[in-house]
Parts: C-alpha cells; sequence; structure tokens
C-alpha cells in the first residue's frame, strides 16, 4: 500500500534475548516497525507470544538486546507506549469516560485537550451513550473496547495488543476488528498486535510475523498487501492465510 | 435507568447489550400468595413473636413472672423508661450514653488503624515492624482487658473507649491491610503501562481498590464496637445499655432486660445503615445495576 512512502523506522528491536534462568525463551530477535504501521505476530500455543510483548512493553526487562523507539531505548516513563491486554483491564471505579480518559491523565495532558479528544474517541467507537456508566454496568466486550480506547487515545508511539479478541464469539469479533482498523487508520498510530487467530492477523495487518516454538525466534516475515475493508473469501486472502498456517504448522 | 435505556436504545453496534428489569405478571393464585417472598417473612415474623408470647405464658422455661416477659410487656417498660429516670436519665439517655461511646472510640480506631493498615501493606519496613506486635495481641479477646483497663482508667468513660478501640482495631486494621494486597496485578500493570509513578499506582489503584474491603472492614468494627461497649457496661456503668440490662437483672424484671437487648440491637443496626450510606456514597461504583 503506501509502504515506499514511508520515511524511517519507528521501532527498532535488535537481538533482543529473554531468559527465565535456564529457559531460553527468546532467541535474538531483531526486527523493525515503520511508523505508522500495523504488524500482527503469531505463532504456536506457548511459543512465549505474551513474554514477548511484556518484554516490548518493558514490563519484564530483557537479558539482553534492546528496543529503541525513535532511536532511543525504549522507557514508559518517557515514550507512548500503550497496551491492551488479554484480560479487559478497566479501573472499576471510573466511568468509561474517566477510564478512556485515564492515560491522558497520567501523562498530564491539559485538561482542554484531553475533553476535545475523548468526544472524538467515544464518538468514533460509539461508546457516547455510555460515557458515564460504570465498568461493571457493561458487558465484558464493552470493557475491552474502553481499554483499546483508552490505548488510542494517548497517542501511543508503539501499541501493544495481546490477543485482545481472543475471548469473543465470531461475530463481535469481525466487529471489533472492523473497528480496531478503523481507529488505526484515523489515529496513524503503529500497532503490534499479537494473535493466535491467523484469520485475524491476515485481516487487520500490513505485515505479519511469524513466530517459531521456543525458543523463540522470527520465522518468517509475510506482506499483507490487499485493499481495505478485505473480503475473507478473496482468493488472494485465502492464498495468504493458507500460507501462514503452514508457516506456523511446519516448525 | 435512564441512562442504560439511552445504550441501548442508540445500539447502532452490537455489542451494546443490557439487561432491562423483567416484571413477572400473571394471574393472583393461591399457590402464588403462599409462594410470595413477602408471605413468608410476614408468617415468619409472626411465628416467632407468637411463640414467645406463649412461652411467656405458658411456663415452660419456669414458674413465675421473672423468667421471660411477654412482648407487650416488653415494649410497655419501654415505654416506662422514656419517661422515668433510671439513675438520672431516660433511657433516650441511656441510648445516647452508649452509642457516644461506640462513635468514640470507633473513630478513634478507624482513625488510626485504617492508614496504618495501608502503611503496612505499601511499605514492607512498616510490616515488619507492626506485623509481629499485631499478630501477638491479634487473638486476645478484646473483653479480656476489661479488668486491667478499669485498673488502669478506672470505671469512667475511657476504660470502656479503651475497650472499644481494642475491639474494633484489629478488623479495621487486616481489611485495610489486606484490601490493598488483594489488588488485581493487572491494574498495576495499566498504569505502570501508561507511564505511571508510584504515587500514581498508589492513588488510583490502591486506595480506590481498597475501599470496598476497607468498609467491610469498618462494619464489622462497628458490630465488634457494640458488643464492646456493652460487656464494659455490664461489667461497671451507671449509664448506658448494658446497665439498663444490668439493673433488669437486679431488679428480677425480664422485661427490662429484652427491652435493653433490643434497643440495643436497634441502636446498632442505626448505625450499620450509617456506613452503608458512607459508602454508597465514597464507592458509587460498588453500586448494583439498577433493576437486578
Amino acid at each position: 500500500m503506501q509502504n515506499a512512502a514511508r520515511p524511517r523506522n519507528k521501532i527498532e528491536v535488535c537481538n533482543l534475548t529473554k531468559r527465565f534462568g535456564e529457559l531460553l525463551v527468546l532467541n535474538d530477535i531483531s526486527f523493525s516497525v515503520a511508523e505508522g504501521e500495523f504488524v500482527a505476530i503469531v505463532g504456536p500455543t506457548g511459543c512465549g507470544k505474551t513474554t514477548f510483548l511484556n518484554t516490548l512493553s518493558c514490563l519484564l526487562p530483557a537479558s539482553s538486546g534492546q528496543i529503541l523507539i525513535d532511536g532511543t531505548p525504549a522507557n514508559p516513563k518517557r515514550h507512548n507506549i500503550s497496551y491492551v491486554f488479554q484480560e479487559p483491564t478497566c479501573l472499576p471505579w471510573r466511568t468509561v469516560r474517566e477510564n478512556v480518559a485515564y492515560g491522558m491523565e497520567v501523562k498530564g495532558r491539559p485538561r482542554k485537550e484531553i475533553d476535545e479528544r475523548l468526544d472524538h474517541i467515544l464518538d468514533m467507537v460509539g461508546l457516547t451513550q455510555c460515557a458515564n456508566l460504570y465498568p461493571n454496568q457493561i458487558s465484558a466486550s464493552m470493557q475491552q473496547r474502553i481499554a483499546v480506547s483508552r490505548a488510542f487515545a494517548v497517542d501511543p508511539d508503539l501499541l501493544l495488543m495481546d490477543e485482545p479478541y481472543g475471548q469473543l464469539d465470531v461475530k463481535l469479533r469481525f466487529y471489533l476488528e472492523d473497528e480496531l482498523v478503523n481507529l488505526w487508520r484515523k489515529l496513524k498510530s503503529t500497532v503490534l498486535f499479537i494473535t493466535h487467530n491467523i484469520e485475524e492477523a491476515v485481516y487487520v495487518s500490513e505485515r505479519i510475523l511469524v513466530l517459531s516454538n521456543k525458543p523463540t525466534r522470527i520465522k518468517a516475515e509475510v506482506k499483507v498487501d490487499l485493499p481495505r475493508p478485505r473480503d475473507f473469501m478473496d482468493p488472494e486472502f485465502v492464498r495468504i492465510r493458507e500460507h501462514v498456517t503452514d508457516l506456523i504448522r511446519w516448525w | 435507568m435512564s441512562q442504560e435505556a439511552t445504550c441501548s436504545a442508540a445500539s447502532s453496534s452490537i455489542a451494546n447489550e443490557t439487561v432491562g428489569q423483567v416484571v413477572d405478571r400473571g394471574p393472583i393464585s393461591l399457590g402464588r400468595i403462599l409462594t410470595n417472598r413477602w408471605f413468608l417473612h410476614t408468617v415468619s415474623i409472626v411465628a416467632f413473636f407468637w411463640l414467645w408470647d406463649w412461652l411467656a405464658r405458658s411456663n415452660v422455661l419456669g414458674a413465675g413472672s421473672s423468667v421471660l416477659a411477654r412482648p407487650h410487656e416488653v415494649l410497655e417498660q419501654l415505654a416506662v423508661l422514656t419517661r422515668e429516670e433510671l439513675a438520672e436519665l431516660t433511657l433516650w439517655g441511656h441510648v445516647w450514653a452508649s452509642t457516644q461511646r461506640v462513635v468514640i472510640g470507633f473513630s478513634i480506631a478507624a482513625a488510626i488503624a485504617v492508614p496504618l493498615g495501608l502503611f503496612m501493606a505499601l511499605n514492607r519496613y512498616v510490616n515488619a515492624i507492626v506485623k509481629p506486635l499485631f499478630d501477638l495481641l491479634k487473638p486476645m479477646p478484646p473483653i479480656s482487658w476489661i479488668s486491667i483497663s478499669i485498673l488502669w482508667f478506672g470505671i469512667g468513660e475511657t476504660s470502656k473507649v479503651f475497650i472499644i478501640v481494642l475491639g474494633t482495631f484489629v478488623p479495621c486494621l487486616l481489611n485495610a491491610y489486606n484490601g490493598v494486597r488483594l489488588v488485581e496485578p493487572e491494574l498495576y500493570d495499566v498504569v505502570r503501562m501508561l507511564g505511571g509513578k508510584r504515587r500514581d499506582e498508589i492513588l488510583h489503584v490502591c486506595f480506590p481498590a481498597s475501599f470496598p474491603a476497607i468498609f467491610a472492614g469498618l462494619q464489622i468494627s462497628l458490630s465488634i464496637a457494640w458488643t464492646c461497649v456493652l460487656a464494659a457496661e455490664l461489667v461497671s456503668a451507671r449509664s448506658g445499655m448494658g446497665y439498663i440490662i444490668v439493673q433488669g437483672m437486679n431488679l428480677s424484671q425480664p422485661a427490662m432486660v429484652i427491652g435493653g437487648m433490643a434497643v440495643i440491637a436497634a441502636a446498632a443496626w442505626g448505625t450499620t445503615l450509617l456506613v452503608t450510606a458512607l459508602e454508597r456514597k465514597l464507592c458509587p461504583w460498588k453500586r448494583k445495576i439498577v433493576g437486578l
């Protein structure tokens, strides 16, 4: 699509390695992500996908190697890294609106800017009507949408998503994937999306990194250069999906 | 309800799901009345008072009127106590005397124990210093302190407040402590990921998350406070509900004893309602979904 026009790499991961004692989980991983790119990461179950994300997000320290954002080592206090967890993680004592605002408040954005951005984003994901409800008054899928909105709201340098829609039924997932792509295109964030669902990866991303079994390294890289909105039945879509499936199957 | 109604009305998206109230309206039949909740409540209450009255009338528990008073005798005795003074105080004076002790003791304990519990959960050095002392004194029933507190503070107000503070301290502290320790770790990750500092974690996650546990501790403390004040008053007092009960016993007037018991239950229930109302005010997010 617009790959040729990309000026520079936003994220650079150099020789990232993570050990838990003797157990080598991430084995010398290097890759880069361009600014505004949507990259999906797929891999077999238990290949260390979540460890991979946790290391990238600096929740876990890397054993060696480094992660550079705009050329400087990643640091949650300096950089804008957002994370959407597998489980919905709303703060139960904040309303929908306050939850979405939370990231911006921690970052110390001015109140006026927060309010404007909130109106914009809540409107985009259709949560305006429910803005004053508490998380225990809405369903789990809505809570996950809040987490996604909160992650986009801080205008992140890097948005990490850890199987955010893994628990949802197919219909709702399609709907939320469209919403996610829509948010990404409008807000131009850089997204790393982890999933075990290959169809989902092909549907949302521009590029797919296929991980190997433990010790994890990047086994292959697949470009997804399809027009949006994408069609699951499109022969090219099916071909890419089967190609990625084969890559995962034959490790 | 109105918010949810508008929410579902705007459900152009499939993810907006709400549950409204369902009222099952059917024809009234004998079976429905017999299984109605309120009907059954009434049956159990009426049966209780009837059984009580029957026991008092039939002398099953022993001969004479000094064993068990009939329900209406208790009410009459309470009415008398509101008019005539006992030890220079009417019934309201005695209720106030007890309530005052409970409120003072409970407030002192909560004001010290809740912050201390939070500190213990947040700082392992504070925890390491306070916990052994706390564990040492925790299993000691507060009432066992009554005699020593009378030796120390005499039979005045101080000894009673002291007992209440000791009794209510433990649940206040334990609940504040556990409230912080049982916060879901994912919520900290959210703050950390967004670049929050330790201060943000404490202010935005620890404190609000521990509120429900703190209030549960306050409720437990409150009922313990009433137990303690009663025990202290039974041992030595010139006022309060415990004093009325002791007087009833000395005068062989079961109506006065049972009346005192009933009033103390009512007073304890009243203070519990106050704490519940305060919790609703401070933790609106814990409210149930309206209509469910």
